[in-house]
Formats: C-alpha cells, structure tokens, sequence
C-alpha cells in the first residue's frame, strides 16, 4: 500500500514538486498518473523510490516511512519495488538474460533460484528465444520487455513506470500495456505516469490528474480529459 | 556479502579495467609517473643517508683526557694508541698539548676578563686520531673509553662542529623528503580519483540500474575499488621495473664520475638491499591510491 498524506516536496531551488498531495493507492490497484511536463508526475513517482524525501508531509511505501527513512533501509524499499523507465536503461554489454541475472545477482539470488526464475520472467513478457540477444539487437518494444522481465525478477509488490511507452509506437505501446495488466491481474500494484491520451482512454482504470504539484482529479475508470 | 555475491562484483571490476581500455591506461600512467619519482626521492634519500654515515665515520675521533690526569694516564694513552697505529688500525694522530689548547682557546674568546685566571694547567690535553678504515671507529671509541685518563665526560667522538653540520643537512634534507612525500601523494590521488570519475561518469548507468535494482551502496562500490586496486597494482609494477632501470643506469654513471674524481668512499649504493622493500612500497602505495581514488569519485553517484 502506498499513502500520501499532505505531501509536499520543495526543491533547493525552490521549484514546487508536489504540493499537498494526499491519496491511497491499495495493493492490487492499476494507476495511472497523467499530468502536463512539471506537474509533478515525475515528483510523485520520486517519492515513493526515494529518489527524494518529501519536504513536508508524510509518504509511506510498503510499511517503509519515506519522510523519515535511515539510509540503509533504502535499498531493502526498492526491492519492493520494479521500475521501468522510458528511456529503458539496459546494459549494453550485457545478454537480455544477463541484464535480467544482474537484478537478481544485485539481491544476492542463489544461482539455482536466477535459473529458474529468468525463464519464467522472459517467457511473461513473451522474450524466451531472444535471451542471447544484446540490448541493441532487440527493438524498442522487446527492449522495454527485457526491462519489464527485469522490474519483475525480485517479485516486488509495486511496478513503477515513467513513461514506459514515450519510445514506442502505438501497437507495440498497446502491447506493453497489456503486459502490465496481466502482470496487474496477479496482484501486482502498477503505478504508470504517461502522456498517451489513447491509452489512458482505453484501459479504463484508476486516473490521477496532477496539476502544478496538485492533485486536480482523481477517479475510477477515469479519462485522460476530465472536464466534465 | 557472500562470497558468490564477492566474486561476481569483483570479476566485475577486473573486466571494467579491460573495457576501459584508455581510462584505465591513463590512470596506470599517472600512477607510474607518481611512484617514479616517488622512488627517486626515496633512493636519493637513502643514499644521502648512507653517504652520511660513511663521512661520518670518516671524521677524526676526538679523545679529551682529564684536566688532572697523570704522567702515568697519559702514556697509557699514548701507548694505546700507538700500538692501534702499528697494527695499522691508526692511520695517523696528533695530539693537542695543554699549552696549544690554552694558546687555541685564547684565539677563539678574545674577551680577556673571561680568560683571567685561566693557565694552560686547566685545560684538557687532547687526541686527534685518524683511522684507516673507517669501520674500525667504534671499537676504537670504546677501546679508549676504558682509560682511567681519559674524560668520558667530554666525551670521545667525531670532530663535533662537522659532525653537526652534516646532521643539518640531514635533517633538512628529512624535512624536503617528507614534503615531497606528502605533495607527490595527494596529486597522485588527485589525479587518479579524477581519471576514475570518468569512468564512473561512463557508467553512472550501471550504478543508476544497481540502486533501482535495491543493491547495497557496498555492492556499487566493490566493482569501482577492485578497479582502483588493479590500476595501483600495475602502476607500481611497472613504475618499479622502470625505477630499477633509471636507477642502475645513474648509478653506473654517476659512480664512475665519483670514482674519476678520486671519492673512494662516496657513491651511489646497490640497488638490491633495497629491493623488495622498495617493491612493497610501490605496492602498497600503488595499492592505496588507487583506492582511495575510486573511492572519493564514486561517493558522488551513490546518492541516487
């Protein structure tokens, strides 16, 4: 579970991220987070990493208080946590088997549990006969799946995306959204900031509006456009 | 951390050496140049300290013996050491009567109201002994030591004015030595930990991806000073090899021209004696900086 509550986050050169943000999203939940650049999209994902700590107010992500969180405690959160970005941040030098061994060697996995784990997270995101494959062999779509296959190795209980369609074309866009709702379906708790009014449009889920830092709507079933 | 989890980091580290082929080569450089002359210094600084002893021990040994001392004290004195100059240990000696020390001391204080009452019968007769080989001197002193005549007070040794003005040198010299040291340190952590940010700059992805994967800052850091460690490793070996080279070369050189100028007891010394300690230096300053290094310029990117 993840809650806002009064939320605000300042930057030092005193840019507004997100201002007095409270919300629930429940385990299990498909939320999308939708909002003009400098809304505060990228703020409000931030914050439940940890990649920032709120300058006022309280976050808290999977049992861990993010506006009062020991460092140490840091890395045990993200592993929680499965994130996709939109510019996919592979390692070139790496197989799309290795890339997705890498998470899981990073968690100190046994070598037993990576073999029978990585098949089975490149056979749900549809990539099992391009494992040998190197990131710049494989195009966009399939390079966001080895993300996908990657984010969902450590079984976090959230996934995270930033935009993780802002490089693809329609189709190949769709195809991904699909993904996250079947990986949505087995209880996994996804959290998409996007731009795609047609996505947003057709999955019919869960829409937070941000609007300079602030929450403007917040509905079920929502559409990209609310006005009324 | 376990060992599986170590081995993988650390393999890691080993092969990011070899794929940052130019970083790497230029981090090994600035540390082959820094121990380089790192190692000159040293070995200049042994060798003056070497040379030092050896002029030493080349200096006269001054023998005082007591203002009261008898006829008798003073034979055996004499006797002593003339039998030391027929076995050939004394190359020469002279000695200082009370009247020429009286006539010395009278040149050296021209105040007269400090010299009243002083006659040549306060003063200390005295030796000025001079050794074939140097090496003998200590047996010498304390040979001497043991007369009853002879003032232990004043003390047997070297000629004292050049004996002080040769640990001057040395000790200025020490300090010089430590300055370098401390300079020649910190530029090479300097420019090493900058050659190393450059690497971690080209792969602040892989950090990126290590953080959002929940790896421990520890696990981010291994691949970095195993990196660091090799590059010091290298650079001292080769900075070693190099030093060996350049050190037996002006040692030939410089040995010959002493030799040509008649110095028989001043040169440069063996390399050998100083070998492996001058290898473990290297090593474990090669070893060191380059951690240090890899540690100051990843500290940065580990704030995600």
């Amino acid at each position: 579970m993840i809650k806002f509550v009064d939320a605000t986050k300042v930057y030092s050169n005193g840019v507004v991220g997100l201002k007095n943000v409270t919300l629930t999203i429940e385990k299990g939940e498909f939320v999308f987070v939708i909002g003009a650049s400098g809304a505060g999209k990228s703020t409000f994902l931030k914050l439940i990493m940890h990649e920032e700590a709120p300058t006022e107010g309280e976050v808290y992500v999977n049992g861990y208080s993010i506006h009062n969180m020991p460092r140490s405690e840091i890395p045990y959160l993200r592993r929680s946590l499965g994130v996709v970005f939109q510019d996919f941040r592979l390692l070139p030098n790496k197989t799309a088997y290795e890339n997705v061994a890498f998470a899981m060697q990073m968690v100190e996995a046994s070598p037993r549990e990576i073999r029978r784990q990585i098949p089975l997270a490149l056979g749900l995101v549809g990539l099992s006969k391009k494992a040998k494959a190197y990131p710049n062999q494989l195009s966009g779509g399939e390079q966001q799946r080895v993300v996908l296959a990657r984010a969902l190795v450590n079984n976090p209980s959230v996934l995270i995306a930033d935009e993780p369609t802002g490089n693809l074309d329609p189709k190949t866009s769709m195809e991904i959204m699909n993904l996250f709702e079947e990986i949505n379906q087995r209880g996994t708790t996804v959290i998409v900031a996007t731009h795609e009014k047609d996505i947003v449009d057709k999955m019919k889920k869960r829409v937070i509006i941000l609007e300079q830092g602030e929450v403007k709507s917040d509905e079920q079933k929502g559409h990209y456009i609310n006005e009324d | 951390m376990k060992i599986r989890t170590l081995r993988l980091l650390a393999k890691e580290g080993v092969s990011n050496v070899y794929k940052n082929k130019l970083m790497s080569t230029a981090s090994i450089f600035t540390v082959i140049v820094t121990l380089f002359f790192l190692g000159i210094v040293l070995l200049l600084a042994v060798n003056i300290t070497s040379n030092i002893e050896v002029m030493k021990r080349d200096l006269d040994i001054t023998v005082f013996l007591n203002v009261d001392a008898t006829d008798f004290e003073r034979e055996e004195v004499t006797a002593y050491i003339e039998s030391q100059k027929k076995d050939g240990i004394v190359s020469q000696y002279r000695i200082e009567t009370k009247e020429e020390a009286f006539e010395n001391i009278k040149k050296e204080i021209k105040n007269e109201a400090l010299l009243k009452g002083l006659t040549a019968e306060n003063m200390p007769m005295s030796y000025y002994i001079k050794l074939n080989n140097p090496a003998d001197s200590d047996k010498v002193i304390s040979d001497l030591s043991k007369f009853s005549g002879v003032n232990t007070e004043y003390g047997i040794g070297y000629n004292k004015d050049r004996l002080e003005r040769l640990e001057g040198i040395l000790k200025a010299f020490n300090y010089v030595l430590v300055t370098l040291l401390v300079v020649l340190s910190t530029v090479a952590i300097f420019l090493i930990s900058n050659t190393i940010r450059l690497t971690v700059f080209a792969r602040r992805r892989e950090i990126e991806i290590m953080k959002y994967v929940g790896a421990l800052d520890n696990f981010i850091r291994l691949p970095f000073i195993v990196e660091g460690l090799l590059i010091g490793f290298f650079g001292a070996v080769i900075a070693y090899l190099l030093t060996y080279q350049a050190y037996e070369w002006i040692q030939h050189v410089l040995n010959s021209i002493l030799l040509n100028l008649g110095y028989t007891t001043l040169r440069l010394m063996e390399f050998y004696p100083v070998a492996l300690r001058l290898f473990i230096i290297y090593s474990v300053f090669g070893v060191v900086i380059g951690a240090i290094g890899s540690l100051l310029s990843v500290r940065k990117h580990l704030n995600v």
